[in-house]
Order: structure tokens, then sequence, then C-alpha cells
């Protein structure tokens, strides 16, 4: 089973790169970022993930230096680009970073040459240096054909290309991306989101980027940070963001779960499993991973991790009769929408067969998919 | 880099460029306006200064000319309810109808806006004086006898600041009718109710606040109108506050105190309807107002549409095309009457008009105050518009609010202000251009402010944000990328001041001195003082002056919207 227990990051970790403490940021009089505190190491690429609202690009932006913070400490290399307790705050442009913005900012006013050629002139390189660092970083973007184009006549992806080679081409130390891809179409975000990971790999550059799209998270990131309201839900690898959510909003924000709430009834637990009873009298057995049991618990099962049959499959523990209140097709797969134990339940199947009329139908989960929740703090 | 450290603590150059900007600003409408209050409240003797005692018994002195703020009352009354129905009419006609020509008739509607109250008020005034007025001459020639119309009256300074206004009114109500969205129409259509039940219910409702928010401003700006009621009522003895004020400052004794009195009465209740107005927009409005432009549903009026094609032409002809007409008329005639005879043309009224040393160096003072005035404005205006709003610096509404204070006092009232602060000044700049200059730069910072964050506002702000994450500093960052972007609006902006210096009055004919005339004043006192035919030459090389730059200004607006809309 590829549920793992504490993962490192898989790129080459080679110490801390960026240290955020204890981050406060008001916005007006909106608290938007509430005591934040996180690590991005040296070649990571970590995501900040949310709901919109939740502070992420806040948090990007105080990184950047583009926004100022109430409170906290920010560290790039070691030495404090803000701290309130220091009173230092260096302005974005003496900070070494570089940003893709979300809506590219291509200088409309200027050619594509001249836009990645910015950063470069800015640092006073010579012109022949300008002239091979723009065309090399063109090159990695595929961009190079369209060099003296004005920025208007670029479509929108030829537009984050250029927006990607400018802001790598002075080799900053740190990139920061404000959700480049959701101004793209679906086809083309996934490209983008490939080509865009391949890159940072090959550029070997720390990363700290920013989205609300699951997906783009999953695939792009070695370490992801979920936040709600301005405060850290869950920091973790891909894998243990979506394997073993924390908490409820994490495991229904990062793909589809099922909450399933009950009794915790300690004299059925076997195996290593936990077993609660729900409302309805049903007894599911789950996987603490470790986690505390009280005497009420929530478990969380993915939509997917569900299976859904008319026959009864075989086994004891984790099969239950259900009624099926509607189907819907939606291509690559079939939602399931089923009543269970009194309460509502979705079940994604790949590839499912109509059923025609009311049919008997059942649905199982393996125990170690069903997984024991975390207890939420009093006002969530 | 930008940065140098002074006590242990930073100072960028923005932030100092900052502050030196916003100061600058406040000691410039500030200072003139609390020489105004200063002026206001002074009840000691009238020849110390500073003033010996303060009391409010200036402002009791008001009550004593009830006939002026009757009749200010009156002719912004009579003039705001014309402009409403005229820019009502208009942009309903123009926005919602498929009458012939909409493309080409909606600009020329803002021509009767550049034609200025002071060319509207001489136009008519030659048109319907009592007994040589070439409408009464006409009348007479007809058979009737006596006079038909009467320009100088109350109603006749209604009727020309109705057209100016009108123009305003019409923008602002067109721009109503084009942020609806047609589909709030299309959906009670759908329901089921009539063309009428929707034009009630529904569009009426939606365009309501707009029209009442043009109305107060109207309204506003019709309390401090000066130039038709100086040009029109004066000789009559009808006064309205603003030429009240005007005649107390100019008579002997000059009346300071209540003067100041008036203008400071005059704009607190200015003050109070833009507030208002302020409210309107933006509170009290509907859905309406989501600043997206939709396209309009137009109505299908049939024969109806010629109709109203007469009237949009009917109204050019009398706000511009007439007004117009009768000033070249009578520059070029000997003695201006409403027949034409052979022997009565002449080119003498331009040839007398270019060769007065007076008009001259007014005309000659007159352009360099526009150019020092554009060029120095947008300079200052750009480095305001960015503080307040990009640069989002603590008290930067603050900076805003004093900028845009001048809009809501006269200008007269606001170049008493000036005149009273700079005669106790050190510096001895009262009576010379430099002064004028001042004034100018402080009476059009709202307009220029406007103008230039209209357009800034209209840039995205991660295009500055980027270049300051590839490194550039602040000084760089504006060189490259700010400035470049915002050329179009910064040249527009420039020619919207010279053009607005060109035609100033109401400053210039408190603040100008003996050696420092400049072209509007002067065309005033020729008014008053020598021949109507001089006087219309003069305010026609007045206007062909306006007219090449508003030319220009035309021709750039049509790019800068190419540009913007490239974002």
């Amino acid at each position: 089973m590829p549920v793992p227990q504490n993962s490192t990051p898989s790129a080459a970790t080679s110490g801390t790169h960026i240290a955020v403490e204890n981050l406060q940021i008001h916005y007006g009089t909106v608290l938007a970022v509430r005591g934040v505190s996180f690590t991005v190491e040296q070649g990571e690429q970590l995501t900040l993930l949310g709901p919109s609202g939740c502070g992420k690009t806040t948090t990007l932006r105080a990184i950047a230096g583009l926004e100022k913070p109430t409170s906290g400490e920010i560290r790039i290399g070691g030495a404090p680009v803000y701290s309130s307790a220091r009173k230092v705050n260096l302005p974005a442009e003496n900070r070494g970073l570089s940003m893709v913005f979300q809506s590219y900012a291509i200088w409309p006013h200027m050619t594509v040459f001249e836009n990645v050629a910015y950063g470069l002139r800015v640092r006073r390189e010579s012109k022949a240096e300008i002239g091979t660092k723009v065309d090399r970083a063109l090159d990695m973007v595929q961009m190079r054909p369209y060099r003296d184009r004005r920025a208007s006549q670029l479509s929108g992806g030829q537009q984050q290309r250029v927006a990607l080679a400018r802001a790598f081409v002075f080799s900053p130390s740190v990139l920061l991306f404000d959700e480049p891809l959701s101004n793209l179409d679906a086809k083309l975000r996934g490209d983008m989101r490939i080509e865009l990971r391949e890159l940072q790999h090959r550029l070997g550059i720390t990363s700290v980027y920013v989205t609300h799209d699951l997906e783009e998270a999953l695939a792009m990131s070695d370490r992801i940070v979920v936040m709600r309201d301005g405060v850290i839900e869950q920091v973790g690898t891909p894998n243990e963001i979506y394997n073993l959510p924390r908490n409820a909003f994490v495991a229904d924000f990062v793909g589809s779960a099922n909450l399933i709430n009950g009794r915790h009834r300690a004299d059925l637990d076997t195996d290593g499993l936990v077993a609660i009873e729900t409302a309805g009298g049903d007894i599911v057995y789950g996987s603490a991973y470790g986690r505390p049991v009280g005497d009420t618990a929530t478990m969380s099962v993915r939509t997917v991790h569900f299976k859904f049959s008319t026959q009864r499959p075989a086994g004891e523990r984790n099969v239950w009769p259900v009624k099926v209140d509607r189907m819907v097709f939606q291509g690559d797969f079939t939602q399931v929408h089923v009543t269970w134990s009194g309460q509502h339940l979705v079940i994604r199947c790949a590839a499912l067969e109509p059923i025609e009329g009311a049919h008997d139908a059942f649905m199982s989960v393996d125990p170690r998919r069903v997984v024991l929740l975390e207890a939420e703090k009093a006002d969530a | 880099m930008t940065q140098t450290v002074i006590a242990g603590r930073r100072f960028s150059a923005q932030a100092v460029a900052g502050v030196v900007v916003a100061i600058v600003a406040a000691v410039l409408v500030l200072y003139p306006v609390f020489f105004l209050l200063q002026a206001a409240l002074d009840v000691g003797d009238p020849d110390v200064r500073p003033p010996t005692a303060y009391g409010f018994s200036n402002f009791g002195g008001l009550l004593q000319y009830p006939q002026i703020i009757f009749n200010t009352l009156g002719v912004s009354f009579v003039a705001t309810a014309l402009a409403l129905v005229f820019g009502f009419a208009l942009a309903w006609i123009l926005t919602r109808t498929n009458v012939p020509g909409r493309r080409w008739l909606e600009p020329l509607m803002v021509v009767p806006f550049y034609l200025t109250p002071l060319l509207g008020a001489l136009a008519w005034s030659m048109l319907g004086s009592q007994e040589s007025g070439f409408i009464n001459q006409f009348w007479r020639a007809l058979g009737g006898t006596g006079y038909i119309i009467d320009a100088n009256t109350a109603f006749g300074i209604a009727w020309v600041m109705a057209f100016f206004e009108g123009s305003v009114a019409f923008v602002m109500i067109s721009a109503v009718m084009k942020s609806m969205d047609p589909s709030l129409e299309e959906a009670s259509q759908v329901m089921g109710a009539s063309r009428w039940r929707t034009m009630l219910r529904i569009t009426l409702p939606l365009v309501i606040p707009g029209v009442l928010g043009a109305a107060i401003f109207v309204f506003a700006e019709m309390l401090g109108s000066f130039a038709a009621a100086l040009v029109l009522g004066s000789p009559n003895r009808f006064y309205v506050v603003t030429t009240a004020i005007y005649q107390l400052t100019q008579q002997y004794p000059p009346k300071i105190p209540l003067a100041a009195a008036m203008g400071a009465s005059l704009f607190i209740v200015m003050f109070l309807m833009l507030f208002v107005y302020r409210w309107i927009v933006t509170a009290g409005s509907y859905v309406t107002i989501t600043g997206k432009a939709f396209r309009p549903r137009v109505n299908d009026v049939g024969r109806l549409r010629y109709v109203l094609l007469a009237f949009c032409l009917l109204y050019l002809f009398v706000a511009v095309v007439l007004p117009l007409a009768t000033l070249i008329y009578a520059s070029f005639q000997k003695l201006a009457v409403a027949f034409p005879a052979a022997d009565n043309w002449t080119l003498n009224n331009y040839r007398t008009a270019m060769s007065m040393n007076a008009v001259r160096s007014a005309l000659g003072n007159s352009l360099i105050l526009g150019l020092a005035t554009a060029t120095i404005g947008v300079l200052l205006m750009t480095l305001l518009s960015w503080l307040i709003y990009r640069a989002k610096l603590p008290g930067s509404s603050i900076i805003e609010y004093v900028v845009m204070f001048p809009q809501a006092v006269p200008r007269l009232v606001f170049a008493f202000g000036i005149m009273w602060a700079w005669l106790v000044s050190p510096i001895p700049i009262y009576g010379t251009l430099w002064l004028l200059l001042i004034a100018y730069i402080t009476v059009f910072l709202p307009l220029g402010i406007r103008t230039i964050s209209g357009v800034m506002l209209q840039v995205d702000k991660s295009l500055e944000e980027c270049a300051q994450m590839c490194g550039a500093p602040w000084g760089y960052r504006m060189r490259t990328v700010t400035v470049p972007l915002l050329w179009p609006g910064l040249i527009a902006a420039w020619l919207l001041l010279f053009i607005a210096s060109i035609r100033e009055l109401g400053a210039s004919i408190l603040l100008m001195g003996p050696h420092s005339k400049v072209i509007t004043p002067s065309i005033v006192e020729s008014w008053n003082a020598t021949s109507s035919e001089l006087t219309a030459a003069m305010a026609l090389i007045q206007t062909a002056v306006v007219a090449v730059a508003v030319a220009i200004l035309l021709a750039l607006t049509r790019r800068v919207g190419g540009h913007t809309r490239m974002e």
C-alpha cells in the first residue's frame, strides 16, 4: 500500500533557504495571515495551497517584499529581510528574488527581448552578456523565434513563457509563483504544469508556488502547505496531504472525501485497526496512523477509495449494503450517490456499466483507506 | 542603491519624494483656504492684518443681501433643470434609440462644453440684448415692436449655462445608461412585462441615482459659476454670489471681510453638495454602476427617429452653431448689426486685436502660463496620483482629500484666498505671472489628478511590482515602466491643463496685475470698455488656440483607448 509515513523532500536538501516565522499580516483592519511559520529548503519547490482568501497570496507577497507584514520574521539565506523585532524591512528590489505574476505582467510597451532583458539591464550587465543570457532563457521556454515581437502580439500561453524567462534569466536565488497558470485554459495548463516542473528541476532553484488548484499542487510540489483563514492546516508531501489529511478541511479541500462520524468502540479494535459505530449502528474499521483516538471520532474516505458493486463482495469488515440515490455519468468516471447508515455518501467509480432499475448494491472499503482525522479544535 | 541611512533609519528616494510632494500640495491648497477663513472671521479693524478680533458677524452680514442669495438659487435652479432635460433627452436618444448617425452625433454633444460660458454669454448678449440684439432686430424688421428676448436677465444667464452644463449632464447620464446591464431589462420582458412596464419599473429606477447625482453635481457647479453672470448680469446690476464677491473686492472701499464670508459660505455649501454627490455615486446606487460597459439595448422608435434626430441637430445649432456664427459674423463687422451691408465688412478688428499691445502681451502671457502650468502641473500631479493611488503610503487618503479640495471651491473664491495669502507674504510675487502659475496649478489639481489617476488605475499594478521584483529601484521603475505606460494619459492631462489655463477667468480676473494680463479677463475688460466687435475677434483668437489643442486631444484620446485595450 503506498501510504508513506514520514518522507523527506525528493529534491536535494542542503539546509533551510527561506524561513517564515510567526508571520502576521493585516489587510486593512482584517488579520489576513494569523501567525504562519514554515521553512523552504534549498532547491525545494514548496506550494502554498488553499481556497481564495486563505492568505496564501498575501504570504507570498510578504516574502517578495510587496506587502508589509504586521509582525513576525522572514529570513532568506539566514539573513532577515523582514523582522518586526529588529525593525528590518528590505524593499522588494533588494531581496534578490524573482516572481511570476498571475496576470503575467508583461510590459506592453516593450518587445519580448526587452521584457526578458529588463532584470539584466537593471544589474548593468554588458550588452553581449545580456544578448547571450536572454537568448538562452528564451530557448529554454521555446520563445526564441518571438524575441522581437511586441508583447501585445502574444497569446496567453506565450506571455506566460516570456514571464517565466524574464523571472529566471538573472539567476535569482528564489523564484516566487503567484497562481501563474490560473489564466490559461485547461489543456494548456496541464502542459505548462509539466514544463514548469521540469524547468524548476533543471534550474535547481528554490521556489514558492501559490495555487488554489489541487492537481497543480500535487503534481508540482516537493511539499505542500495547506492554508485556511490565515492559518496553516497541514504541511507535508503531496502523498501525505492526499492520503493522510489531518482534518476534515484538508480531507475535503485536497480531493473530495466522505466524512464518517461515530463513537469509538475500543472493544472491537483488532489488528491495529480502530472501530467506530455510526449513529445508524454500522461498524466502520479504520486506521489511526499513530493519531490519538478520542471517545468520538471522524474518519475520512476518499470518494475513489470506496468500491461499489452489485454483487456482495467477499469479506466481513467494511462491507455494507447501500441504497443508490442516483448515478451521474461524468466521462472518465461515474459518480454514485448513495444513502448509507442515515447519511449521504459519494463514490467515484471508473468505467462503470450502467445499472438499470433499482438493484441491490454494495459498498466496501479497505480499512487502511479509512483515515482517522485529528480531533477538531472547538471553534472549527 | 537609492537608500541613505539617516540616524539609523532608512529613507528611500520614494519616501522623500512622496513627503516633499505631499507637503507642496498641502501648502498650495491649505494656505489660501486658511487665509480665506481668517478674512471671513475678521471682525476687527479692516485695515490691520493680521486681524485684531475674530467673530461670526460677517456671516450675519450676508443676510442683508437676500436678493443675491435668491438670484443665485434661481439661476442655478433653472439652469440645472434645463441642463438635466437636455442631458437626459440627448443621453436617452443617443444611447437607447436607433436615431440615425448616433456614432458621429455623440462626440459632438460635448462641444458646447468646450465653447465656455464666457463665449456663450458674449454671443447671446449680441443675439438677445433688448435694443441691439440680432434676434430682436429681426423681430422689429418683421414688424414687431419692443423685443422678444432679453439675454441680460436671470433666465438669459441660466439659458447660456444650461448648454454648458447640459454637456456635463449628458456625459454623466449617458455613462449610467451605458453601464446598465441590458439583461436586467431583458429579464423583465422575459417574465412577461410590457415594454412600458419595463421602462417604468426597471429602467427608470436604475437610472435615477445617476440622474440625481448629475443634478447635484451640476447644481453645485452652477452655484460657483461666474463668467455668464458677469457678462450678462453686471450691466443691469443683477448679481449672483460670485459676481457679488468680485464686486465687493473691486469697489472702493472694498468690503473684504464680507466678500470672504460670502466665499466661505459658498464653499461650505458646495462642499456639502459634492459630499452628497459622492455618497449617491458610491453608496446610493444599485448594481448599474459596475464600471463595466455593456452594449445598451437599442429601441426601435420607428419614424420618431427623424424627429429625435431633428431635436439633436436643433440642440447643436442653438448651443454651438448659432453662438459661434454670431461671434464670427460680428468680428468681421465695423458695427455689428443684424443685416449685413457691403460697406460694413472689415478685418480691422483682428488687426486691432493683434496689434494692441495689451492683447498681444495678454495672449503671450496666457500661452506662457499654459505651457508652464501644463508642464509643471503634469509632473506634480503624476507624482501625487502615484502617491495616492499606488504607493498607498499612510495618510494617502488625507492627501487625496486635500488635493481634491479645490473642486469644491469656486475658482474666484479660491483666488481670493490666494490673493489674501500672498499679499502678506514676504515673497514679492503678488501681481506677477508667478502668482497666476501657483493659482492655476492649485485650482487645476483635481482636474489633472483625475485624468492621470484614471489612466494609472487602468494600468495593472503588477506591471510595476514586476519591475520591482526584477530588482529595479524606484526611480528606474518610474522611468522605464510607470511613465512610458502612462504616457498617452500624461499627454492628455497636459493638453487639458493647457486648455484650462488659456480659458481661465475666475482666478485670473482677481489675481492678474497691470503688468501680468492674461487673455480671458482681457476679453471681459474689452467687452466692458471697448467694442463688442473687437471683443468677438479676441474671443475667437482664443477659441482658435483652444480648438487646435482640443483637436490634438481628441486624436490622442482615440489612441489612448487603443493602448489600454491592449492590457
